[in-house]
């Protein structure tokens, strides 16, 4: 220590020095004898700075005990604080409606009271030689092909006694038709973005026609050919030059499942196939046009009774925003300092103490839900945080709690084992403590995630297994689930904080 | 020039050495800290010449002086504390203020001064009673001042002078105190959720005086054959600190500020000086200076296990000095052109039973004809602490101040 000091002052002299000669250099006065007397005054000044150093000894943790007289810490003490019996101040469910691309996945069907409605956008411009034969011809006709997402299907995660499903199902298509005067013109459709077309979707008063199709899906197959009804094709049949522009909604409200093809933008996008001679129907390509759509759309329909219920539905952006009040969170606190709470010196942000890690409990009763695949659904949650003076919805992390994760699973999960739900608040707690002052709760939002392949693995990540085998952690096809989590919401939820505080040990 | 003020800006962003009121204001540097006054004990106010240069205490003392005066300091500072067989050394380099006076003959004289008044200094890292940890203090304060002066002999009285000057505060301060967690008081099953953080409790602020642009400082000189006195008072004034407060994750991840001002109400100064010619060359000088705090210092950060306030007493500053001149004759041999000094001083700090005696030697070296000099002085004393908290330190310094000297402005007679 006491040769470091020296070192020290030897470094810090020669630094000074290195100055007072810089500094001499710039006055054109001086001269080489008055550098000699600098340089003998900095000598002088170094040595009575070594032999000082030399004098004192700063001992090994001399450092530690002055601090520890002036009262400083040497650590952050963690602490933990239990919440029990918080009332949900408000629950609002926003349903999440808005029509989404479906270029990779694209599913229409009924399920858990939701409405799911495939659209399809095509422009194609046949040649006048087909015009002719399909105008002309008594046979013609046309089917939509669309591809089975096999990815999901044969996969084996899925549940092997849910396949096949055979089901007798009633498809209405509804359609909007154009005959475009050229080539040109359909180009123009591509300048309509996707994002306004979809925007687009909410039609009334277009043509449609119900056709009963009997829909199956085994492991191996590959598609299903849906035909048009009669009015569709006779509507096509009218058309005889020119570019067709047809955009076509398959929905099928009454049915039990949610089919799920393939997209737009896959390998196999969805074909549709107009021909004039049903015998033979790919015999001449004057006598059949096979255009894909060059955008497909996916839009929900809600069919459930309560629209404020407590409900999520997996594959949409379902979200329920919770409120917690802060009056049961500051009184904890406040119990557990002995300082009041919420804090108003100052500007009133609170910075005595910080949340490390907060999590939230609640009841769960899984008959308030039904599921497809049987996979148990990870709940996800994001606070409503501040930044940069506005609020902001920041999804919070997961930290893995080995102990518990081995013993009984990840506790962020519906269709479960167990009886209570447990996620992670972090950032909302951490945001709520620092700025309670201002009166407000705690916002965060829930929501359905993939479901879950690895309920007892610590990882985490998708990771090679000891034989060599890939271990998913989610499915990465949603599950058109849904849960109602009205009663859970009306039961007491509990918090438990960790805190990081800046008091001292009490007297 | 520019390799100057680099040098200048690294220095001064190092601070001086005594680890008392670290959390109130810090050390306090008197009289500019020159090495010229530090040299004979601080004494020396009342000293009139023809280049004695400005001084913050008596600007009045400015209207005598007939030559251009540029003046830089340094200080090169060991503190010692120790406390129950414990010791603790801490380094430090400082560059306290630097000066220019310009007399105008009869309209007067004007100076500036950038001043560091107060400072506080600490970076330290240390090993908690987990041994793998470590956590880190630092303390970075200063307390700057501007401060432009006046001075005019008066008409008839032309023995006595008149000067004023204004101190304009600037300055931040910061303390950062990086902690590793303590999950001891948590059940076995709860560590996991604790973390590995590294949380920092900081705070920083900037200074400047409450409700007005600056404190003012009044002083009467009398230039006699053989005696000179002065008298001066300073103002009052309340500094305030704008402080933020966070206790944080990293520089990105904080919690939303706390926004407090904590003020300092610094009292009223008064000091006075007497300086004795006892033959051509040889002065003797003693200087009082006086202020009556009668508020105790909110402390800058607080919390933990630390105090609150820092609890004052009236601070009171004796010193007592001798200087013999060197001739002015550049064909003199150099041993007499030399200017020797020393002193001794007793002082209160502004901290309650906190009290400090030293000694000093000093001398400046005439460097070529035209009057620059080198002044070096070299002090060591003792700080005494009556409190528990704070520890007893011996001190050694070392200051170096450059005076450069020119005619500017004066005509030859």
């Amino acid at each position: 220590m006491n040769f470091i000091n020296t070192a020290v002052n030897i470094c810090k002299f020669q630094t000074f020095y290195i100055y007072i000669r810089n500094f001499t250099e710039l006055n054109s006065e001086f001269r080489v004898k008055k550098r000699k007397s600098i340089l003998l005054g900095g000598l002088l000044a170094g040595l009575a700075l070594v032999l000082t150093s030399c004098l004192f000894e700063s001992d090994e943790n001399g450092v530690d005990s002055w601090l520890s007289d002036h009262g400083m810490p040497s650590s952050y003490k963690v602490q933990v604080v239990n919440v029990e019996g918080i009332k949900v101040s408000s629950v609002e469910a926003f349903l999440d409606t808005t029509a989404k691309a479906a270029d990779s996945r694209a599913v229409f069907g009924a399920y858990s009271n939701l409405r799911h409605d495939m659209v399809l956008d095509f422009g194609f411009s046949p040649a006048s030689s087909f015009y002719k034969n399909f105008t002309d011809s008594d046979s013609a006709g046309a089917f939509l092909q669309l591809f089975w997402d096999r990815g999901l299907y044969t996969s084996k995660e899925y549940p092997k006694d849910s396949l096949p499903i055979s089901e007798d199902v009633n498809v209405t298509f509804s359609w909007k038709l154009d005959n475009l005067s050229n080539k040109k013109a359909l180009d123009s459709l591509i300048e309509i973005s996707d994002a306004n077309w979809r925007k687009s979707l909410e039609w009334e008063d277009v043509a449609s026609a119900d056709t009963t199709i009997s829909i199956s899906v085994s492991a191996k197959d590959t598609s299903i050919r849906l035909p048009f009804p009669s009015a569709l094709v006779d509507s096509l049949k009218l058309i005889n030059k020119g570019a067709i522009h047809l955009q076509l909604r398959l929905s099928a409200p009454e049915a039990k499942h949610v089919f799920r093809f393939l997209g737009d933008n896959t390998y196999y996008p969805p074909l549709l196939t107009v021909y004039s001679d049903s015998s033979d129907i790919y015999a001449d390509t004057s006598k059949f046009v096979a255009p894909t759509p060059f955008r497909m759309a996916g839009v929900a329909k809600s069919l459930e009774d309560c629209s404020e219920c407590a409900v999520l539905h997996g594959g949409v952006y379902d979200s329920l925003v919770v409120e917690l009040p802060p009056e049961p969170i500051l009184k904890a606190l406040s119990d557990f300092y002995g300082d009041e709470f919420p804090y108003t010196e100052g500007n009133g942000n609170d910075v005595r103490q910080s949340v490390l890690f907060a999590q939230l409990a609640m009841a769960r009763d899984d008959s308030k839900g039904n599921n497809e695949l049987g996979l148990p659904i990870q709940v996800v949650v994001g606070s409503f945080v501040d930044s940069a003076n506005t609020t902001v919805r920041r999804m919070e992390n997961y930290r893995i709690d080995n102990a518990t994760i081995l013993e009984k699973g990840h506790q962020n999960l519906v269709f479960h084992d167990g009886d209570s739900l447990t996620f992670q608040l972090t950032y909302g707690l951490k945001d709520f403590v620092n700025k309670a002052s201002d009166g407000r709760g705690v916002r965060f939002i829930m929501r359905l995630g993939y479901p879950f392949l690895q309920e007892m693995d610590t990882t985490y990540a998708t990771h090679l297994t000891k034989d060599g085998d890939t271990s998913y952690v989610f499915l990465s096809h949603f599950d058109y689930a849904r849960y109602d989590f009205s009663s859970s919401l009306e039961q007491p939820v509990s918090l438990k904080l960790w805190l990081a505080s800046k008091r001292g040990d009490e007297e | 020039m520019r390799k100057l003020i680099s040098a200048l800006c690294v220095l001064s962003s190092l601070s001086f050495g005594s680890m008392i009121g670290m959390e109130a204001l810090g050390e306090e540097q008197v009289m500019g800290g020159t090495a010229s006054a530090a040299g004979r004990g601080f004494a020396g106010n009342a000293k009139t010449g023809d280049a004695e240069g400005l001084s913050v205490v008596n600007p009045a003392r400015l209207a005598f002086d007939t030559k251009v005066v540029f003046n830089l300091n340094f200080l090169l500072e060991m503190d010692a504390a120790s406390n129950h067989g414990s010791n603790y050394i801490a380094n430090n380099i400082s560059m306290p203020s630097f000066n220019l006076s310009f007399p105008m003959g009869d309209f007067g004289a004007m100076g500036v001064s950038l001043w560091q008044h107060y400072a506080s200094s600490m970076d330290e890292e240390y090993e908690n009673e987990k041994a793998s940890q470590t956590a880190q203090i630092v303390y970075q304060g200063s307390v700057y001042e501007i401060v432009p002066s006046y001075a005019i002999r008066l008409p008839f009285f032309r023995s006595m002078s008149l000067g004023g000057s204004a101190h304009f505060v600037m300055g931040n301060t910061s303390r950062s105190l990086k902690l590793d967690g303590n999950t001891d008081d948590l059940d076995e099953g709860d560590v996991w959720g604790a973390g590995e953080y590294t949380l920092t409790d900081y705070v920083e602020g900037t200074w400047e005086i409450k409700d007005h642009p600056a404190y003012y400082t009044m002083a009467l000189q009398y230039r006699g054959r053989m005696v000179s006195y002065f008298f001066s008072f300073t103002t009052g004034y309340t500094l305030s600190n704008d402080l933020e407060y966070d206790f944080r994750f990293s520089e990105m991840d904080t919690l939303a500020n706390n926004v407090y001002t904590r003020e300092i109400d610094i009292p009223a100064m008064l000091a006075t000086g007497i300086n004795y010619r006892l033959n051509k060359r040889h002065n003797i000088m003693l200087d009082l200076q006086w202020r009556a705090w009668d508020k105790d210092v909110e402390n800058l950060g607080g919390s933990w296990n630390m105090a609150k306030v820092t609890e004052t007493q009236s601070d009171f500053m004796m010193s007592l000095g001798y200087q013999c001149d060197g001739s002015p004759l550049f064909y003199d041999p150099y041993w007499k052109r030399i200017n020797y000094r020393v002193g001794a001083w007793y002082k209160n700090w502004y901290v309650k039973d906190v009290f400090e005696a030293g000694g000093s030697i000093g001398g400046g070296f005439p460097l070529g004809r035209k009057g620059t000099t080198l002044d070096v002085a070299l002090q060591g004393g003792m700080r005494f602490a009556d409190v528990d908290s704070e520890w007893d330190e011996t001190f050694f310094a070392i200051r170096i101040g450059l005076t450069g000297i020119g005619n500017w402005g004066q005509s030859r007679r």
